[in-house]
């Protein structure tokens, strides 16, 4: 179905992708320029590119402390996502009693939107004593309703006679998680870490509200407070900005497939 | 005869459920027993469906804790605390609707928070709209489409706080892009003071918030378009339907479940997107940009209200469920029950 001209489309996309690319260009160039920031007309390409605001950024603020508390707490998440993704996953594939009434629960969860809870989870976290603390910062990201269906879906999947071979063999329950069900569940597993990850690391409202001290302070809540003692105008900030997006970025780009896979399995299965 | 069919009918009763060889009741109760122990093996063995049962309760039940914890029980606390007069070291006094009554006549910033968050939410379907443009050309069989698709979802994944830093430099009155690539078109004759002015602060956040969600929407309609079977364009095309005609009649059609999970999950997420508006504008200028999220953050952690703030709280989420209702009714029931983070 060869018949209509390609360029239309290609000239569209590139507009389109153009629009989305340049914000991140424009912010490289500004944080990488040593150009009056007030120059005009501006220049397209960055005159006298050097580093000197990225040194800058590490020395103005705490950069490495709000660095490891960003990575403690995805780690944190990462790690109990996975695991009580998988284990939720798992039994929601079994027939118990009551599993309809966990999948309504489930289900009805998923309306309520995290914004809608701060109040009572800001104080519940500090009923428990963990306000300012890492394990406060991911309790509450602990397990997310969309993996768990990943996990589900990725679990139906095996066949049942894979499973009625191991259990004749005598596999106990537990080897045939680990030994048959895991490794198969690797997709699951793969997009459960990259979305949780993103979660977390972007997360901002609630640390903002479960942290009190600068030590326990992540990084988007430290872009936010060096945007509030810095000028908008100064190059720092934006080598701050791409010095946070990195790491995502980065992660993103390699793991596309997953990423993309996990959204719209959620999105369309769930 | 009827030996004959009886000693046919004993020998599952040997096999299944007799130790010994002493089979246990009448005929017809060996069959009935050997059928529902092929059915449901574990029940027959009890105490291994004990255990198994435990073993399963215990694997759901971490997760069930984080939901109860910080989804089921914040909406009843929400509930019980917005009819309540309460700080905290004080007692809570039970006042009935005294803080539905504040907010509904004596609370203006609420009105306007409410408004901004419908006109968020009415400005969805401008990002969906575009995103489905941007689906359908992505989805022709063109050279490098997948990078195409990479560039244009790549704003998705990132931190909404850097988002807003950025989308902040380029609406900047003096140094911002767009300000610049306006003044050099001869479009504006003085820079539009974008973040700071009553008429075009929302706007400018409402389209930082589209330019962020716009890969989403178009890879969550890129996926219904997919999922459309070839073979319904072959037959329209032999029965000589047009471009537009196949456009109106099968897409679109065939896509509204998708599209309208992209309202229901663009819509939560745009209405929820405290991080951009609080680092954008934090609610500014004057009330301009305030949304019922910001409101509720500010009436609970810079006012300590926190009594008051739970009921804008439970009238948002009201707000929200009617939201997703209606359009999960519109779409013929796929959408919803969905949300990103």
């Amino acid at each position: 179905m060869r018949r209509y001209p390609r360029w239309p489309i290609h000239l569209a996309l590139l507009a389109a992708s153009f629009i989305m690319l340049v914000p991140f260009y424009w912010v490289l160039k500004t944080s990488v320029s040593g150009e009056n920031i007030f120059s005009y007309p501006p220049n397209i390409i960055p005159r006298d590119p050097n580093p000197f605001y990225y040194v800058d950024v590490w020395y103005a603020i705490p950069f490495a402390r709000f660095f490891l508390n960003s990575v403690v707490v995805s780690t944190m998440t990462v790690v109990a996502n996975v695991v009580l993704n998988a284990m939720a996953g798992y039994s929601l594939t079994q027939n118990f009693f009551g599993k309809n009434m966990v999948m309504m629960l489930f289900l009805s969860c998923m309306m309520i939107p995290f914004q809608a809870t701060i109040i009572p989870a800001y104080l519940i976290t500090g009923k428990l004593g963990l306000l300012d603390s890492y394990l406060g910062l991911a309790l509450p990201m602990f397990s997310t309703i969309i993996c768990i269906f990943v996990f589900k879906a990725s679990f139906d999947a095996v066949p049942r006679s894979l499973i009625d071979a191991a259990r004749i063999d005598g596999l106990s329950e537990w080897r045939i998680i680990w030994k048959i069900m895991m490794p198969l569940a690797k997709g699951a597993i793969a997009t459960n870490v990259i979305l949780a990850f993103i979660w977390s690391w972007n997360n901002f409202m609630w640390p903002l509200i479960s942290t009190r001290s600068i030590d326990m302070q992540t990084l988007p809540l430290g872009l936010a407070r060096f945007l509030s003692y810095q000028e908008d105008t100064t190059g720092a900030l934006y080598a701050f900005c791409i010095m946070v997006l990195a790491p995502s970025l980065l992660l993103f780009l390699l793991a596309q497939k997953e990423f993309v896979q996990g959204l719209t399995s959620g999105a369309t299965k769930g | 005869m009827c030996k004959e069919r009886r000693q046919g009918l004993w020998v599952p009763a040997f096999a299944g459920t007799t130790r010994g060889g002493i089979p246990i009741g009448g005929p017809f109760m060996v069959m009935a027993i050997s059928e529902t122990a092929a059915k449901r093996r574990p029940n027959f063995m009890g105490r291994k469906s004990t255990r198994k049962a435990i073993l399963i309760w215990s694997f759901i039940a971490p997760s069930l804790l984080i939901f109860l914890l910080y989804r089921i029980l914040p909406l009843a606390w929400n509930v019980l605390l917005s009819f309540e007069a309460w700080s905290p070291l004080k007692p809570a006094v039970f006042i009935g609707f005294d803080n539905y009554q504040e907010m509904f006549f004596d609370d203006e910033v609420f009105w306007q928070a409410l408004w901004n968050t419908l006109l968020i939410i009415g400005s969805a379907p401008i990002g969906i709209m575009i995103a489905l443009g941007l689906a359908l050309l992505v989805n022709a069989d063109i050279k490098g489409r997948d990078i195409y698709r990479t560039m244009i979802f790549l704003s998705y994944p990132l931190m909404t706080v850097a988002v807003a830093i950025i989308w902040r430099w380029m609406f900047d009155e003096r140094v911002g892009l767009i300000n610049y690539v306006a003044r050099g078109l001869h479009l504006v004759d003085k820079p539009i003071p974008f973040l700071n002015s009553f008429a075009w602060a929302l706007p400018s956040v409402i389209a930082a918030n589209i330019w962020q969600m716009l890969g989403f929407y178009m890879i969550i309609i890129l996926t219904g378009l997919q999922n459309i079977p070839g073979n319904l364009y072959e037959a329209a095309a032999i029965d000589g339907a047009k471009a537009l005609h196949r456009f109106m009649r099968i897409t679109l059609p065939l896509l509204r479940p998708s599209i309208f999970l992209c309202f229901v999950i663009g819509m939560l997420n745009s209405v929820t997107s405290f991080d951009l508006v609080y680092v954008m504008t934090a609610g500014g200028p004057g009330r301009a940009t305030e949304i019922l999220v910001t409101y509720i953050y500010k009436l609970g952690f810079t006012q300590t209200r926190f009594d008051y703030a739970a009921a804008v709280t439970v009238v948002f989420f009201l707000l929200l469920l009617a939201v997703t209702w209606t359009a999960n009714r519109l779409s013929g029931g796929d959408a919803g029950a969905v949300e990103r983070g």
